[in-house]
Formats: structure tokens, C-alpha cells, sequence
């Protein structure tokens, strides 16, 4: 095993996951009591004990009792009522008896007793002799006055907090093969080893990677021909050029930056299921952007102030936080609530640190950074700065467009309400009549259930009701709500119907029974109607001038609610049946006014999803990680080692303005060394530092430190400029070198660190899908738009596909995920690379494959003969000519019938390695 | 089709002595989780088969789990943990019960509407709604004393499934299949399946979060499963096995010429082989789903229902090697089927348990004439329990304080029960037991020491109990 990664597993053993630290200056411990405090102990008595005995209590005066807990020497010292501890002697300490809750003057904590287990806990530990490792009672309090780090320390010994260094270009052998800086530190690195580089790439290969390298599009024939028949010496500058014009260049590297941004279109199931329907604005941002080579400080500063920028805010920027997950509490249960801000905060932290620093900042979110010179402090300032800084839908659009849709909206509204108005009123002009006509229905439907049994008697409660001049649907309701019992009680006064069984055939009520049951009815309904209709007329009058926000009087009250009743149940209205002519009249010209509104109103102006200032508080540092347990207050500032001890508070809103200035500060070495890493990363398949998202003390450190450097400063130098870098880096001898495998080299160095070959890697899905659709001519080269719902059923690039967070709402989801698609939960720096089973099953079986080996096979078919067509299929796919072996092999496959063998053999071609590969 | 079964089992033999070869492999790598500690994925990716079996860190009771997961939230004191002082104290309301619930219901104690009755050599009390379980009393380990975090269902289920209250962590099978491995190669290691709905939280339950994608559950739907559309892309429908067989021989030649061309090609070997596992799962994964091949005795002992259906597909998986198997209950398109008890137990309980009691006990049953029950772990339970007051007239509200989960086979104590809750079965007040307590429990009978299984990941090691868990010794036979 390398000393370094025994180190690691070593380190690995007392990271994080062992809570506090447990080497304390205390001898004598043994590791099992230890860990039993730590475990077991310390949480108790800081979630019970330090709200009101703990150092934070102390300086807010408001310690309780005159009791600090914090150490084991505060608790021998006690409180106001003596010792709270007699070691080894838990039945005479205070503190047992108090969390025993034997006696009634002591029971601690006092709102709630501790559990059991706590209590024996706690007991158990007071008969060890209440071991308390560690003698800094601050310890306690996470981010209170812990131990500051040794800033000078990381500053000088740690590599990537160094400033950029440029030294003398290192002294070569074979300077020949050297074209630039690139080469010089490559070449002297491998002399130091004792290697000696590769030899360049074939023509074919080298053009091959370029295009999939920086388009991600395999060239075509044609294309591989010209620039084999080009003797030109710029020849391969040129394609490097014409690559770097091409919009499908943004398409390509703006990928790799969707993967650190966790880009995806929402989605992400329980408590974060909200869809991102305009994420997509965010992904052509990016596009855009990398095909404008905007520079990379102004990259940054759009993503996480763009908003906020004076002169030309770029809000759609700041999707780059807003794409990830915003956890929200299920049923406001604050526990949930609490760890739902606290996560969403942490992927803001995770994120901001990761991307633009190589700093895993959110590892000091429960404790100070075990490893890294980061503490909660320097957490919860970067966290508050984005605890101010909500999620919100910024317009791109005009103020005059936005000023337009939202008058045209208004009316819109206006209309609707009007309309609305005009109804409730007409439908409650029509249920007036009808409340006033009671009596007479509830009278009749008692006598047709008396006559209903009767040998002439009518049967039919429709026809019954006809006869007697009455609404047949009012009657059937006025019928089906007095039998139920359910409805007993809703209508007051009505009570005896039921105790009568007056709408039961055959009932033995009397019709003066039930007349002076109806008509008390009656009487009470048109009381309230009488007094509605008086409170109506000042309505009235508002309404005639054109007041539409005043609602029509209401009763109140027992009266309303009884009015409710027979609206809802016994006389709900259907407009259409009702109206008079001039009233469907009206009715109409107001429908017709609406629909031309909604008509000629603007369509909605684009929207993006970014964040947005909220509020300017500082947030207290969150005990062990939750939000409801506050420690101290810390300002929102930049990071203490990035900035220097006395790093200014941010002042201006959220304070994203002034940590975009700290984070593309060229002082800050950081920035520009993660970024030209991760360049490099997209050239050569492995980074500089293979860790590309920590360049902290656990990260990777460089494998050529002053190449990285001196990329870094270059990067500067050249105004931030991606493609200027591009461009370097291809035309260097060390991109342009062959992939050939080597025993000898690969015995001496197989990770290829030193960079004798250039690395053989595999497409990515996007390349590989976007490549099955090119070789067979059916990719549509669309640039940008709302992306295809599932993308195996479209012919657009893999990069428009659907995605979400939680990976089960699309199809595609499952087959980007299989092909290593990264998890967008997180942000991500660089793709793994799996060779599973089921990958093959997709190229064996799916529909999508046989589809492309038809169309490749349809496409051939155009050519005279087999061979020509087996010719054609590899330099179209391999960018090569075919080998007599395989010539044959395919002639062989295809047989007598190789018209019906085509797709079939169309489809190995399609699913060989070489066609994934990049040389 | 002569050919075709002797190149299967020539495939099967070779990649039996492959897998042979990583075990070594593995054993020279020391321990687990070590290629995380190299931080690079990358090299981990490509070094064959991620599911290749590794060394446990100790020696292990069980070697598969098949959990019965029962979202929703079946009340405990209706089930496995009899309270007869709820009779005496009916409707009462004891200081003890107000606690914050989901819903804060304000009703008295409501004693169970089922009879228990006295099993087996234990003589465990059971509710009537169990009776086949019953019968296995003897050889299950109840820990009545659980608790977890909050009484929401989707917090709830991810904590049982994940130990966090978000879907952004790896599953505990997804951990298990990370730790060991899988002992069989022609299928996933960890299979997830649900009758009709699946639990709420989806993917999450079974997913991998940040672990390499190969640890991810591969979800079935056991309600309108066809054998050869298990997974996606399963069957070949435009061509004759023998044509394929052509087909899957001249990419293999293509890809050995590319091979010979490059030399040596470590991502290219690992593809040749995962092309030939392909070609092989396409037959070996149809048939380990196809229960119509099982004994009529064993489908009878089963019985009808889709649960059951599942037990045994269950039993077959784990038979084969798959790591772990999680089986979550449903009898209707709702994804938290045991939450019909807020408005009656009665009938939401008691139809809940008639559809999966008799394949719970056939899967206790059959596992143990087959031999198999000593080295696997039956985990049944969801994600919190019940009030033992009322919601309503006959329902009950959530309750994270104390509730019932029981474990079988597995280096558990068969016809033991740990823990307790008080007098009305509200909170656990005896060896209480959290999730995360159960998760380092569970690890530890499959050889892994919740501490030590780890992985790099955003500068931190993660784990599946976080920074918590105690194993419980004392479930441990």
C-alpha cells in the first residue's frame, strides 16, 4: 500500500464520523471511555444541559443556577448549591439526584425528565470517575472559541493555499519535442522519471479526438479526408480553430460545468419535488457562455451575484444555485423543518466551495473542519450569505414588456371577476325566488308521499312536482336531504320533519302539523331575506358606479349558514337553464370581451429560476449541525484562510456581491487552479489534481505542480480566457501524443501520472448517444430550447434530455444513469466509469439501438457492394479504414442474404468499444 | 438450444473462476472501503465488477437480508405488542400521551379491536390479525422498544431505509451490496420490490446518493411483472437466440481484434466481459422470477396473495446470491399502506395483515426446511407505529416514540423479544432502540462494523448510521 493512502485510512478511522475530537490533553484515559463520553455523554449534556449551564449561558448572563457544565472541572467546582459531582459517587452527586427527579426542588433538565438510558448514562459515567477528555471547556460549544488554526501554517505548507508560483522554466534533454511551456513541464517531469513521452498520434486519431474532444461530435469522412490531404503546417491549428467557433463547443464543455452546477430540471422526489420547468435557461446560459468565451472571473461572479450586478445583471446567472435541491420539511414538524433549511443551506455551502474553490467547506457544518482550515464560523458566514438569498423567478424581459403582460393580465382578471360577479348575483337572484317559495314545496312533497300509496296517486315525484308548478330537480333534492339524517340539524326549524317522518309515505303527520311546521319555516327565511334585501340597495347603488370590490351583504351568522345550506343542497342554479334572453345576452358579450382579452395578451415573458436578496441577518453558528440549537452570532464574510483572520464582514444585502469579489480575487490562488484542473481534466480524461473538487490537505496534490501553476497564471494572464487555453493545451506535444499501451512505461507508472500517452478514455453518454445519431446522419444539430421530455424518443444532443433530480420521473433517466450520468443531487466533478451488464443489455436490445443500426444499415445500402459499405461504416464510425481480419470477419456475418444481415451486423459496429473510445 | 445450455455452463464455470480471481483480488486490498479511501472513483470503476463478493470485517451471522418493509405504519399494539391495561384504562388519557404527534389527536386510550392469543414455546401474545406468523413465534426476535426521529411518513421511511430524514443518502442495501459485494453475477445484487405501489420516497429506498451506480436496487414491480421484462432491455425481440448468439460472437471477435491492436485495454476487458454477463443475465433473470417453477406444495404453502408472491420470488433471489432483497407491503396504489389505520384499524389492519401474513410465515417456514434460515436476516417493520389512543372513533395517529419492528433467522435469538414500552404501549422506556441502533445492528450480523464502513465522499466519510448507532448485543443469539 502507497504511505499515502495508509495515511488516509488511518486519517479515515477519525474523520467526521467520530464526532468530537477524542485526543485530548487529559492522560489516563483509556479509548473506551473515550468514546463513551464522546458518544455517549458529551451529547446528552449539550442537548440538555449547556442552553442554560454552558458558556454561551455564561456570557448572556444567563447562566442558571450558577452552574457551568462545560468542563469536569466546573462541574466539581458546582453551582449555587455546592458540587454538582462526586466522582465515582453517583447516588451523591447533584447532578443524579436532579436528573433522577427524586426530589421535587431538584429535577433537571426542568421541562422534560431524560430518558432512562440518558439517565444511566450519565449515572454509569459519574461511577467511572466522570472521565472528561480534553481539558477545552470551548470544545463543547461547536464554533465558540475552539482552538484557532495555525493559519500561517496552512499558508505556507499547504500547496494549493500558496500563492501562484512561476518559477524558471525547467532544463530539458530532448528540447525538440517541446512546442511550448505545456511541453516543458511535462517533458522535464518524465526526463526526472526516466520516460520518454509517446510518439505523436496517427493523423486520423489525432483529428478524431480533436473533434470529440472539444465539439464531442465524431468528424465525417469527408472531413477526416481534407485534413489528411492538408500538408499545410497549421493544418491541425486550423481544425483546433474551426472547433473553437463551432456552437457545439459550448454544447460539450458547458456539459462538464452542468455536471459541478447538479444541474437537472427538479424533480427530486419527496420534500425537494418541485419541477424546475425553466432550468433549461440556465443550461443555454452556459452554452452561451462558454461559446462567447466569456472569462471565467466574470462566469463566476454572473453565477453567484448576477442579479445583483450593476449595469448588466445577469440573473439567469444565479440558476446555478437555484437547479439544486430545496428541501422543504414534510408537515411542519419543526425537527423536519429544521434539518430540511439545514440541508438545502448545506447544498448551497457544498456547492458555492466545491465549485469555485476545491474546498469541501461543508464538512464544518456540525464541527470545525477536521482536516482543512475551515470552521463552523467560516460556515455559517458563507451559509448566511445564502440563508439570505431566496429562491425567486427573475424576468428576462423589459420593463415594458413585463409592464405590458401585466396590464394585460389585469384585465384579464378584472374581466373574470366581473363576469364571476355578474353570475353569483343572477344565481342568487334565482335562489331568492325560490328560498321564498318553501312553504309551498315543503307542503306538496308531504302531500305526495300521503298520496303516493294511494291507488290513483301519482308515483312520480318529477311529474308530481310539474303538476303543482314546481322546480321537479328542487323538489327531488327538497326530498332526498329530508331523508337523510345526515341533514338533520342543518336546517333549523326543520327539525320536526324529521321527528314527524313527514317525508316518509304514509306518515302520520297531519297537514296542520306539517303547514305550521312550513310556514314557521318560511317566515324565518323571509326575514332574512327581507333584511338582506335592505342591506342590498347601498350595494346596489356602490355597484351601479362601478364598484366591483365591495361583496354583497351577507347575513351572518346561524342565518347565513342556514342560507348556505339551501344554496348548496336544495337550490344550487345552472346559469344556462335560467337565464332570460337578454341576460344570455349580456352573459355572452362578457365572455366574448374575456376570451378577446386572453386572446391578444402578450404570451407569459421568459422566466428563469435564480436566487434572489431576502434579507441581510447573520446567522448564529448551529450547534452540531441544527438550527435550533444556536451558538454564537458570526458575521457573513469570505473564508478566514482564503481572506486573512480579520476578513471583513459583507455588508451590501446577502453579501454575494462582496464573496464573488473575494472568490475571483487574483489574489486568491484557488479559483484559477481548480479551473484550469478541471480544463485539463476535460483534455486528457484524468486531472493534474485527481481530486478536482478538493484541494484540501485529504485532496490529491498535483502530479506537476508547476504545470498547474503556470496554467493557473497563464489563465490570468490571458483574461480568464477558456479557449485560449483550449487552444494551448491542443496544440501542445503532450495532448498530441499517441495512446499506444506500453508495458515497460505502464510497469514504471500505470496511472500515467507523469503523462508518457495521452489516456484512452471512454465517451461519456452524451458523446456516445450524440455519435450513434451522427454516424447514422440522423442528429438534429438544434442549438438550445425547452428540453425533450425523453430523450431516447428524439434525435437532438444527449444534452437537451430531461432530467430529474430524483432519477425516476423520464426514461431517459435510468439510461443517462446506466451510462454514468451523474447523480444531480450534488455537484459533481468528474464522471465515474462503470462496465456493467445491463449497459450491454441496452446495446443488444433496446429499440433505440436497433433503430440506429437500421438507419446505419439504410444508409450504407446507398453504397455498390458489401465491402464498400463495410469501407464506408468504419471510417465513418472509427475514422480508420478497415483491417483485412475484419473485412472478412463482416463479409463472413453477413452471409448470402446480407441485405436482411445488415442491421444486424450494423448494430456490433455500432456497440464495439472502439466506437465509445477516445485514443 | 444443446449448444446453447453447454456454453451457459461453460460462461457459468468461467465466470465462477473469475470471480475466484477477485476475491483474491479483494483480500490483497486489505479492507473495506479502502478503494474510496483512494478518492478516485475512477480507478475503482474500472477495475471489473464492483459487485465482485469482498471480505466482511468479521465474521458474519447472516449473509443476505430480505427486509418486509411496511410503510405507513403499523400500529404496534394491535400486532406484536399486547397491552391488555389499554381495556381497563379505555378511553382514558394519561399524562403520558400527550406528546407532539403528527396530528395532536386528543382522544383517551383505545384498546385493540383484535384478540390476542399465546404462541408457541415462548408463548408470545399475538393479535388474531397475525395468525400464521404466530405460528413462527419461536423463531422470531420482536424488539418492541423502537424509535426514530419524526412522525412524518417520508422523513419516517427515509430514516428506516437511509438513516436521514432526505433522499440524499445511500440506502442501507445500497451500503450492504458496497460493503460485500454480491455472490451471485448474473444478477443485481440488491433487488427492491413492491406489489402495485412503491414506497413513498421512491428510488430513494433503494438508491446508491453518492455510492458507485452498480450499488443501486434494481426495483421490480411484482403486481404486473413478466418474467423477461424484470429489467429494462431484458429480452431481445428482433432476434432468434441462435442469430443473437451470432451476433453477441462476431462483437466479441471485433471488440478481441481492438484488444490485440491496443495491447492492453483495461476498460475494454472489463467491456468483453460485461457483454458475456449480458448475454447470460437475459436467461438467468426471467427464470429466478418465475415462480411457476416452484413445487405446488411450496406455491400452496405461499398462498394467493401478490405479497406473498413476492416472499417467494424472495426466497429465489437470495437462493442465487442476491445481497439484499427489500419487499415493501402494498395492496392498493397507496405508497403508505399501513396509514389507513388513522380512520379505522379495524378494517385497514386486519385487511393489511390477511395479505401478508401467510407469506411472511411460509418465507420463515421455507427458508428454515431449506436451510437457509441461519444465515439470513428477516427484518420486518416500517417506519414508526401507533398511538395507542384514538383518532376518531376507531383510528389512530402516528407515533415515533416507541413501536415494534421483529427480525428473524440471521444470528438473531429466535422466540425472544427485547425492549418495551410502557404499560399502554406509547413510549419505549426499556432498551430503547433508535433506526440508527437498528442499522449498526443489522450491519454488524453481516459481518461489517457500522464505524468502519465508510465512504469518501465531499471531503467526508460517510456513514449509514452518520455519527450514530449502537449495535444491540442483546438480540444477537
Amino acid at each position: 500500500m502507497k504511505p499515502h493512502a495508509m495515511l488516509s485510512l488511518i486519517l479515515g478511522l477519525i474523520t467526521c464520523a467520530g464526532a468530537a475530537p477524542t485526543d485530548g490533553d487529559t492522560p489516563g484515559y483509556t479509548p473506551g471511555q473515550v468514546a463513551f463520553f464522546e458518544n455517549r455523554v458529551r451529547p446528552v449534556l449539550a442537548e440538555h444541559c449547556f442552553r442554560c449551564h454552558g458558556q454561551e449561558a455564561k456570557s448572556n448572563k444567563k447562566l442558571k443556577g450558577g452552574l457551568l457544565m462545560d468542563s469536569q472541572a466546573s462541574l466539581l467546582k458546582g453551582g449555587d448549591s455546592g458540587p454538582a459531582i462526586v466522582p465515582g459517587t453517583p447516588d451523591a452527586s447533584l447532578l443524579i439526584k436532579g436528573i433522577r427527579y427524586t426530589d421535587n426542588e431538584l429535577e433537571m433538565p426542568p421541562r422534560q425528565k431524560l430518558s432512562g438510558d440518558q439517565i444511566a448514562t450519565l449515572t454509569e459515567w459519574v461511577a467511572m470517575g466522570a472521565p472528561w477528555p480534553g481539558v477545552d471547556p470551548a470544545t463543547i460549544v461547536a464554533g465558540g472559541e475552539e482552538e484557532p488554526y495555525d493559519w500561517e501554517r496552512f499558508r505556507k505548507t499547504h500547496w494549493s493555499f500558496r500563492p501562484l508560483g512561476r518559477g524558471a522554466l525547467p532544463k530539458v534533454k530532448n528540447s525538440s519535442w517541446t512546442r511550448g511551456v505545456i511541453d516543458h513541464h511535462v517533458l522535464a517531469g518524465l526526463e526526472r522519471a526516466g520516460l520518454q513521452p509517446n510518439a505523436p498520434a496517427d493523423k486520423r486519431i489525432l483529428i478524431r479526438r480533436a473533434y470529440l474532444d472539444l465539439v464531442g461530435l465524431t468528424p465525417a469522412r469527408e472531413q477526416v479526408q481534407a485534413f489528411l490531404d492538408d500538408t499545410r503546417p497549421d493544418a491541425f491549428a486550423r481544425i483546433v480553430d474551426e472547433l473553437l467557433a463551432s456552437p457545439h463547443y459550448g454544447e460539450r464543455w458547458g456539459r462538464y460545468w452542468l455536471d459541478i452546477a447538479r444541474y437537472s430540471d427538479g424533480l427530486g422526489g419527496f420534500g425537494d419535488g418541485a419541477a424546475l420547468p425553466n432550468a433549461w435557461r440556465f443550461r443555454d446560459w452556459v452554452v452561451q457562455s462558454f461559446n462567447a468565451d466569456m472569462p471565467y472571473d466574470a462566469f463566476v461572479t454572473a453565477q453567484i451575484a448576477g442579479d445583483l450586478l450593476e449595469g448588466r445583471p445577469v440573473p439567469v446567472a444565479t440558476g446555478f444555485f437555484a437547479v439544486g435541491p430545496t428541501y422543504k420539511g414534510d408537515g411542519g414538524d419543526p425537527e423536519a423543518t429544521a434539518q430540511a433549511q439545514g440541508e438545502t443551506l448545506s447544498d448551497r455551502v457544498d456547492t458555492f466551495s466545491r465549485a469555485f474553490l476545491g474546498l469541501t467547506a461543508a464538512c464544518a457544518r456540525c464541527h470545525d473542519h477536521k482536516f482543512d482550515p475551515i470552521s463552523t464560523r467560516d460556515y455559517y458566514a458563507i451559509a448566511g450569505i445564502f440563508n439570505n438569498s431566496k429562491l425567486r423567478m427573475h424576468p428576462l424581459a423589459s420593463k415594458e414588456e413585463i409592464e405590458i403582460y401585466n396590464k394585460a393580465q389585469a384585465a384579464i382578471k378584472a374581466q373574470g371577476q366581473k363576469i364571476k360577479d355578474w353570475e353569483a348575483h343572477e344565481r342568487e337572484e334565482v335562489m331568492r325566488k325560490g328560498m321564498r317559495r318553501s312553504q309551498a314545496y315543503l307542503v306538496d312533497l308531504f302531500r305526495f308521499h300521503r298520496q303516493r300509496t294511494e291507488p290513483e296517486g301519482q308515483k312520480d315525484l318529477a311529474a308530481y312536482a310539474i303538476e303543482h308548478q314546481h322546480d321537479p330537480e328542487v323538489m327531488k333534492r327538497w326530498d332526498a336531504k329530508l331523508k337523510d339524517l345526515r341533514f338533520k340539524g342543518k336546517l333549523p326549524g326543520l327539525d320536526s320533519w324529521y321527528a314527524l317522518k313527514a317525508t316518509a309515505d304514509q306518515t302520520e303527520a297531519t297537514e296542520a302539523q306539517i303547514v305550521e311546521s312550513a310556514q314557521a319555516f318560511q317566515e324565518r327565511i323571509n326575514g332574512i331575506l327581507d333584511l338582506l334585501g335592505k342591506k342590498d340597495s347601498a350595494w346596489r347603488d356602490a355597484r351601479s358606479k362601478g364598484d366591483l370590490k365591495t361583496g354583497r351583504p351577507k347575513a351572518g351568522g346561524k342565518e347565513e349558514q342556514l342560507l348556505n345550506e339551501l344554496r348548496r343542497h336544495i337550490f344550487p342554479v345552472k346559469l344556462e337553464k335560467v337565464l332570460t334572453d337578454a341576460g344570455r345576452g349580456t352573459w355572452d358579450g362578457m365572455k366574448t370581451e374575456l376570451a378577446s382579452l386572453k386572446k391578444h395578451a402578450p404570451p407569459k415573458f421568459a422566466e428563469a429560476h435564480g436566487i434572489g436578496d431576502s434579507g441581510s441577518a447573520d446567522m448564529h453558528v448551529a450547534l452540531r449541525g441544527d438550527l435550533r440549537k444556536k451558538g454564537a452570532q458570526v458575521p457573513r464574510r469570505f473564508l478566514q484562510i482564503l481572506s486573512g483572520e480579520e476578513a471583513p464582514a459583507f455588508g451590501k444585502g446577502s453579501g454575494r456581491i462582496e464573496l464573488a469579489q473575494a472568490v475571483v480575487d487574483p489574489e486568491n490562488p484557488l479559483t484559477a487552479r481548480v479551473m484550469v484542473n478541471r480544463i485539463w481534466q476535460g483534455h486528457f480524461g484524468e486531472a493534474l489534481v485527481r481530486t478536482p473538487s478538493n484541494f484540501g490537505t485529504l485532496g490529491e496534490k498535483p502530479d506537476l505542480p508547476e504545470l498547474l501553476d503556470y496554467l493557473a497564471s497563464r489563465f490570468i494572464e490571458q483574461g480568464w480566457s477558456m479557449k485560449k487555453l483550449h487552444r494551448e493545451i491542443l496544440l501542445s506535444s503532450t495532448w498530441q501524443m499517441s495512446s499506444a499501451f506500453d508495458l515497460e512505461k505502464f510497469g514504471r507508472d500505470g496511472d500515467n501520472r507523469s503523462l508518457w500517452r495521452m489516456n484512452p478514455r471512454k465517451l461519456d453518454v452524451e458523446s456516445w448517444r450524440d455519435n450513434l445519431l451522427v454516424v447514422t446522419g440522423e442528429l438534429d444539430k438544434t442549438l438550445g430550447g425547452a428540453p425533450a421530455k425523453e430523450i431516447l424518443g428524439s434525435t437532438r444532443r444527449t444534452l437537451y434530455a430531461s432530467i430529474s433530480r430524483n432519477g425516476d420521473r423520464f426514461q431517459s433517466d435510468d439510461f443517462l444513469r446506466l451510462f454514468d450520468f451523474p447523480d444531480p443531487r450534488a455537484t459533481s466533478p468528474q464522471r465515474s466509469v462503470s462496465t456493467v451488464p445491463q449497459q450491454y443489455l441496452f446495446m443488444m436490445n433496446s429499440s433505440f439501438m436497433q433503430a440506429r443500426a437500421k438507419a446505419l444499415a439504410a444508409r450504407l445500402s446507398m453504397l455498390e457492394d458489401d465491402e464498400a459499405r463495410i469501407r464506408a461504416a468504419y471510417e465513418g464510425l472509427y475514422a480508420r479504414e478497415v483491417e483485412a481480419a475484419e473485412l472478412s470477419a463482416g463479409i463472413a456475418f453477413l452471409g448470402e442474404d446480407s441485405a436482411g444481415q445488415w442491421p444486424a451486423y450494423a448494430q456490433v459496429l455500432l456497440s464495439a468499444h472502439e466506437f465509445m473510445q477516445i485514443q | 438450444m444443446k449448444f446453447l445450455e453447454h456454453e451457459l455452463a461453460y460462461r457459468r464455470a468461467t465466470a465462477l473462476s473469475r470471480r475466484e480471481a477477485l476475491r483474491h483480488m479483494g483480500a490483497g486490498m486489505g479492507s473495506i472501503g479502502l478503494a474510496s479511501m483512494f478518492n478516485n472513483p475512477v480507478a475503482a470503476g474500472i477495475s471489473g465488477n464492483p459487485l465482485a463478493p469482498k471480505h466482511p470485517h468479521f465474521a458474519p451471522r447472516a449473509k443476505r437480508i430480505i427486509q418486509l418493509f411496511m410503510p405507513g405504519g403499523p400500529s404496534q399494539v394491535d400486532t406484536f405488542d399486547y397491552k391488555p391495561l389499554l381495556k381497563k384504562h379505555a378511553g382514558e388519557r394519561p399524562a403520558m400521551v400527550d406528546r407532539k404527534t403528527l396530528r395532536n389527536t386528543k382522544m383517551g386510550l383505545m384498546p385493540s379491536p383484535f384478540e390476542f392469543n399465546r404462541y408457541g414455546q415462548c408463548g408470545k401474545m399475538v393479535s388474531d390479525i397475525f395468525p400464521q406468523t404466530a405460528q413462527c413465534v419461536d423463531d422470531i426476535c420482536f424488539i418492541h422498544s423502537m424509535h426514530t426521529d419524526i412522525p412524518e411518513h417520508a422523513g419516517g421511511i427515509l430514516m428506516t431505509n437511509l438513516g436521514a430524514l432526505q433522499p440524499n443518502r445511500p440506502s442501507m442495501g445500497a451500503w450492504l451490496t458496497y460493503g460485500l459485494g454480491s455472490e451471485c453475477d448474473d444478477l443485481p445484487g440488491f433487488v427492491a420490490m413492491s406489489p402495485r405501489a412503491k414506497p413513498r420516497g421512491t428510488m430513494a429506498n433503494w438508491g446508491n446518493a453518492f455510492l458507485p451506480g452498480a450499488h443501486a436496487g434494481t426495483y421490480v414491480n411484482i403486481e404486473k411483472m413478466k418474467p423477461d421484462a424484470i429489467m429494462r432491455d431484458l429480452k431481445n425481440t428482433h432476434l432468434a437466440p441462435a442469430e443473437q448468439r451470432k451476433q453477441a460472437e462476431l462483437l466479441s471477435q471485433i471488440n478481441k481484434l481492438h484488444l490485440e491492436r491496443l495491447g492492453q485495454d483495461q476498460q475494454l476487458e472489463a467491456g468483453i466481459r460485461a457483454m458475456e454477463m449480458a448475454f447470460e443475465m437475459q436467461f438467468s433473470v426471467p427464470e429466478v422470477f418465475d415462480v411457476s417453477k416452484e413445487s405446488e406444495a411450496t406455491r400452496k404453502l405461499y398462498g394467493e396473495t401478490e405479497f406473498a408472491k413476492g416472499c417467494l420470488i424472495a426466497r429465489r433471489l437470495v437462493e442465487k446470491g442476491v445481497r439484499v432483497v427489500q419487499l415493501s407491503h402494498s395492496i392498493s396504489g397507496y405508497d403508505i399502506a399501513w396509514d389507513t389505520g388513522h380512520g379505522n384499524i379495524v378494517d385497514g389492519h386486519a385487511e393489511l395483515a390477511r395479505a401478508c401474513d401467510q407469506g411472511i410465515a411460509a418465507l420463515i417456514k421455507d427458508l428454515k426446511n431449506r436451510g437457509l434460515l441461519e444465515d439470513t436476516l428477516i427484518l420486518w417493520g416500517g417506519e414508526f407505529g401507533r398511538a395507542p389512543t384514538s383518532e376518531g372513533a376507531k383510528g389512530r395517529d402516528h407515533d415515533h416514540y416507541g413501536y415494534t419492528m421483529f427480525m428473524a433467522g440471521g444470528g438473531v435469538k429466535p422466540g425472544f423479544s427485547y425492549g418495551a414500552t410502557d404499560d399502554f404501549g406509547c413510549t419505549a422506556v426499556e432498551n430503547r432502540v433508535h433506526v440508527h441502533d437498528l442499522h449498526a445492528t443489522v450491519l454488524h450480523l453481516m459481518g461489517l462494523d457500522h464505524e468502519k464502513l465508510t465512504y469518501r465522499y465531499s471531503g467526508r466519510d460517510y456513514r449509514l448510521t452518520d455519527v450514530h448507532g449502537h449495535v444491540v448485543h442483546d438480540v444477537i443469539a
